[in-house]
């Protein structure tokens, strides 16, 4: 009995506490309480599943790409129409845009819409969001207003930044490549027990496009022409940004998504033979706030509460060249505020229901001075929109899914429209899905449509203080589609289809007869989209997207009424829509992992030759081909410190090809980055 | 067969039943503590037992002071530990962790009589359960802690022998967590949660699941909460399964007058997240048929 004690006495001390303690297993272990980690809003709704066709493009993806700029990944995007004004005023539209701001593209960052007033359009260039900070990229082919609000109309592309705990150190990246490219950024992030955190400050520059040098498509043009339209020497952009996320859960229940950044970006506008628009810097600050709440309720219910606010104040001052050189200064500042909740609520594990509410409030504060008109011009706008939106998920039996959602909304300029949208997806098999979806979205006129400007010199629109359309309605798009999704383990494969009709009624455009927009242009698109997914063992992958499309629209008949002035040197009578969506398109990325930790990717994106809506032949787009590659090495500098070196070619055949204005010429360019982490 | 003889045969089974027998077989419950486990557990056990068996209950080990019975009947380790220091009754040490028990208690008990009933699935049961669940993933990565007590050679051999691949690594300290676990999740394609505290824990399964999330890769726990956490499933046996398995042991006891041998849970409960797996892409049967799948395969688990 004694020695038994002392055994014990000596055993507990040797373990320095009791055995329940914790170096042994107790049944504490077994039963504790956890937070839920991923609920209903973490969770991604996977392609056989969603209402809607999808392309994710992930941060492998992203990484392979080698792309050092947002809107270029959308090349990877099945009938994804990636195009640039200037260098740094890309644009992004899905079946095409018949002017280079894509009003119809809904872009969210995180669930903010960053889709602008006054010209309802998305500036890349000004985002405080740096590539390497983002997660994933989801793009929905096709209207998705009943579950991301309004104006996504052709599509809604979907950021979603790295969590605030996805990096835990430190880390420095500097990229040096040709064009002037010249970027740096340095990270920090920390992930606690209840308290996450991660901030970005980085610096971009590059010199835009190469010059031209010789007359695109051997268009016939004067020698001084010649001399400005060559000449793309004034086309660089500078960014510094800052961007923070922080992500607090100080239970099991709650979680608070605190998110600020900011960006200033002076960039190069204008054009050297542009007397109302000559070459000069366009300046942006814009800021944003974003704060959000989640909590987790009981039965996989959520509730969430989020608010933003988006700052964006640009200006800009240049000489008009006339006679009397004089100086105009105009500035416009555009401000955002929204908050909306949203409830998910599982009826059953067959059934959940998302339904919520948002109001937003527009304000666009807009000033321009002329020196030698003595003219000052201003005008403030105020638009407050409200939203109500349900969506419901339906599993009627294990194969068939139903979606059907709505959105209603008041647009705040005295429309009110509801956005219906119903989609039954039908799994033939767990691995074969069939989908079959109709819905309706809505585009609000933009400020520059409804109230365009007096006057309009320089790269900014300040906008008209009454309306000179009063009575614009919304665009209509009414879209149908049958998708097929397939995986096929067997072949390590897996495939998505897409046959797509939409329909777009009450088209906004610019009438020459009244010099007004007004409603009446209507277009159908056609066609058929493809991505193939294959992996060949798991060091190699490859993805391929296809894209085939067929526009056509009234422009004859709106022609034929004086209503729209038709193209110089296009054939008499010809749709000018159903030029302006390339025919054909496909983008392959392929990936791999060599030994040495080494890896390789390589890309190659094709376009069929097209004619831009809103631009002379002389801006005709030829076929593009162009084959990006990166090569990257990690290594272990070992003490904690990692990193990498990567070059990245692009258009590394030199292929001559031209964008949406024909001097935006990309020859072969190159850059390296070194990134170190610790 | 004589009259007599009927009768000295009948009063040596009477006797025998009475002083082994259930009416007079007096258990004493002790409990690790006074929360809702032990009661959940207390009250289930006491439910299952016949009204013969009559049950004292000690709501917190520290309470235990060498009372007296036929048999004591410990719920969780903490308990196990108090009384095995105390008394020399038959002891039961109920949702016992198996490592706990065969490191430290079974050497130290003072009693000749001890005997487990474990909280823990069998590896044996635990591999089958993976082969069922998600058959199309066969390298399981393990995060453990640098001085575990789990017997990871033998989750191995078991993998190895159901052809599976284990990727094992042990934490090198609190600070590293990440970059260890980021270390497994590059070679496994499911990570199988264990119970060691110093990785998983309250505050660091969020940052877990949300890394192997990122990399698509499905954790598979052993608790209810580990799948309302966001892992893909887990196995695992309820306070009341647990209870449910003393009770016959109890009432074994009663009529033997012997402890079973030591055991795993006869009772478990498979739970599924068929949201994870469908954002993952994996097509999970029900725990019904998962749990037919288990039971074809090993025959009657222990």
């Amino acid at each position: 009995m004694n020695n038994q004690k002392v055994a014990l006495t000596l055993l507990l001390c040797m373990t320095g506490r009791a055995i329940y303690a914790a170096d042994y297993a107790s049944e504490t272990d077994y039963y504790q309480e956890l937070p839920v980690v991923l609920s209903a809003s973490r969770l991604s709704q996977p392609l056989s599943e969603a209402p809607n066709a999808m392309t994710v493009i992930d941060r492998k993806m992203i990484v392979a790409s080698g792309f050092r700029s947002i809107p270029d990944l959308f090349k990877l995007v099945p009938g994804m129409y990636v195009s640039s004004y200037k260098g740094s005023q890309a644009f992004v539209a899905y079946h095409g845009s018949i002017d280079q701001y894509a009003h119809s593209m809904q872009v969210m960052i995180d669930g903010r819409s960053v889709y602008m007033p006054p010209m309802s359009m998305v500036d890349w260039a000004d985002l405080p969001l740096s590539v390497d900070d983002i997660e994933r990229i989801e793009v929905i082919r096709g209207p998705a207003a009943a579950s991301h609000g309004a104006n996504s109309t052709q599509g809604v592309i979907s950021i979603t930044t790295r969590d605030a705990g996805a990096l835990d150190g430190k880390s420095v990246s500097v990229t040096r490549g040709g064009k002037g490219i010249n970027d740096v950024s340095a990270r920090v992030g920390h992930r606690g027990d209840t308290l996450d955190y991660r901030m970005t400050l980085a610096y971009s520059a590059d010199n835009g496009y190469d010059n031209l040098t010789a007359p695109p498509n051997n268009y016939p043009i004067t020698k001084s022409q010649a001399s400005s339209l060559l000449n793309n020497t004034f086309d660089s952009n500078q960014t510094r940004m800052l961007n923070y996320r922080a992500d607090y859960h100080p239970d099991g229940a709650d979680r608070y998504d605190v998110q600020f950044g900011f960006n200033h970006n002076v960039k190069d506008v204008g054009w050297t033979d542009s007397t109302g628009n000559p070459v000069h810097n366009l300046f942006a600050n814009s800021n944003f706030v974003q704060l959000g709440w989640i909590r987790a309720l009981d039965d996989s219910a959520e509730f969430a509460l989020r608010f933003y606010h988006i700052g964006q104040d640009q200006h800009e001052a240049f000489s008009k060249v006339s006679l009397v050189p004089n100086q105009v200064t105009q500035s416009v500042n555009a401000i955002r505020d929204e908050i909306e909740m949203q409830h998910t609520l599982p009826f059953s594990d067959a059934n959940r229901l998302v339904y919520g509410a948002a109001y937003r409030l527009d304000r666009v504060d807009s000033l321009g001075n002329d020196t030698l008109k003595a003219l000052s011009y201003s005008s403030i706008s105020n638009t407050s929109e409200y939203r109500l939106f349900a969506h419901d998920e339906w599993r009627i039996t294990p194969k068939l899914l139903l979606n059907t959602g709505a959105m209603v909304e008041t647009d705040g300029m005295g429309n009110q429209n509801t956005s219906p949208r119903v989609a039954l997806n039908f799994h033939m098999t767990p691995r074969h899905t069939l989908r079959i979806g109709t819905s309706v979205a809505y585009r609000t006129p933009s400020l520059t449509e409804q109230k365009i400007p007096v006057t309009q010199p320089g790269e900014l629109f300040v906008i008209n203080a009454v309306a000179t359309s009063p009575g614009l309605m919304p665009e209509r798009l009414m879209s149908r589609e049958i998708g097929y999704l397939g995986e096929l383990p067997d072949w390590a494969t897996s495939i998505d289809l897409r046959l797509f009709s939409d329909q777009l009624s009450n088209g906004i455009y610019g009438s020459s007869a009244t010099n007004r927009f007004v409603n009446g242009f209507s277009a159908q698109y056609r066609g058929l989209e493809a991505t193939l997914k294959h992996s060949f063992g798991e060091e190699r992958e490859l993805t391929a997207n296809f894209a085939h499309e067929l526009a056509s629209s009234n422009v004859p008949a709106l022609v034929a009424a004086g209503k729209m002035r038709p193209t110089l040197g296009m054939p008499s009578g010809a749709d000018l829509l159903s030029f302006n969506t390339p025919r054909n398109s496909a983008s392959l990325l392929y990936s791999q992992r060599l030994a040495h930790d080494v890896s390789f990717s390589t890309a190659f994106y094709y376009q069929a030759a097209m004619q831009p809506f809103d631009r002379g032949i002389i801006d005709h787009q030829p076929i593009q081909r162009r084959v990006d590659a990166r090569v990257a090495r990690a290594f272990n500098q070992g003490g904690g410190v990692k990193g990498e070196l990567a070059l990245v070619l692009q258009n590394l055949f030199d292929a001559k090809y031209t964008e949406y204005v024909a001097n935006n010429v990309f020859n072969r360019r190159g850059y390296i980055t070194l990134t170190l982490n610790w | 067969m004589n009259l007599r003889r009927i009768i000295v045969a009948c009063s040596l089974f009477l006797l025998v039943s009475a002083a082994w027998g259930a009416e007079n077989l007096r258990v004493l419950v002790v409990q690790s503590d006074n929360n809702t486990l032990y009661q959940t557990f207390t009250n289930a056990l006491t439910g299952s037992l016949p009204a013969n068996i009559h049950l004292t209950l000690v709501l917190r080990a520290e309470d235990f002071d060498a009372q007296q019975g036929d048999l004591i009947v410990t719920v969780g380790v903490k308990a196990a530990d108090r009384v095995a220091g105390k008394t020399t009754l038959p002891m039961l040490a109920a949702m016992m962790p198996s490592n706990t028990f065969t490191d430290l208690l079974a050497k130290r008990s003072r009693t000749r009589s001890t005997a487990a009933l474990y909280l823990d699935q069998s590896w044996v049961r635990q591999v089958a359960f993976l082969s069922a669940a998600i058959p199309e993933r066969h390298k399981i990565g393990v995060l453990h802690a640098a001085d575990t007590h789990l017997d990871i050679s033998a989750l191995r051999i078991e993998l190895t022998r159901r052809h599976g691949t284990l990727i094992s690594r042990s934490l090198h300290n609190a600070d590293t967590l990440f970059a260890d676990l980021e270390e497994v999740l590059i070679a496994s394609d499911v990570l199988l949660a264990v119970p060691d505290g110093a990785v998983y824990n309250g505050s660091n399964i969020r940052n877990i699941l949300l890394s192997s999330y990122r990399r698509g890769i499905p954790l598979v726990g052993f608790s209810q909460a580990y799948v309302k956490a966001g892992a893909l499933c887990a196995i695992f046996s309820t306070p009341e399964q647990l209870a449910a398995q003393a009770g016959a042991a109890i009432v074994s006891f009663a009529n033997t007058g012997k402890l079973p041998d030591t055991q795993y849970p006869l009772l478990y409960t498979i739970a599924v997240n068929q949201e994870v797996a469908r954002t993952l892409g994996l097509t999970i049967q029900s725990a019904e048929s998962l749990r037919l799948q288990i039971e074809k395969s090993q025959g009657v688990l222990r």
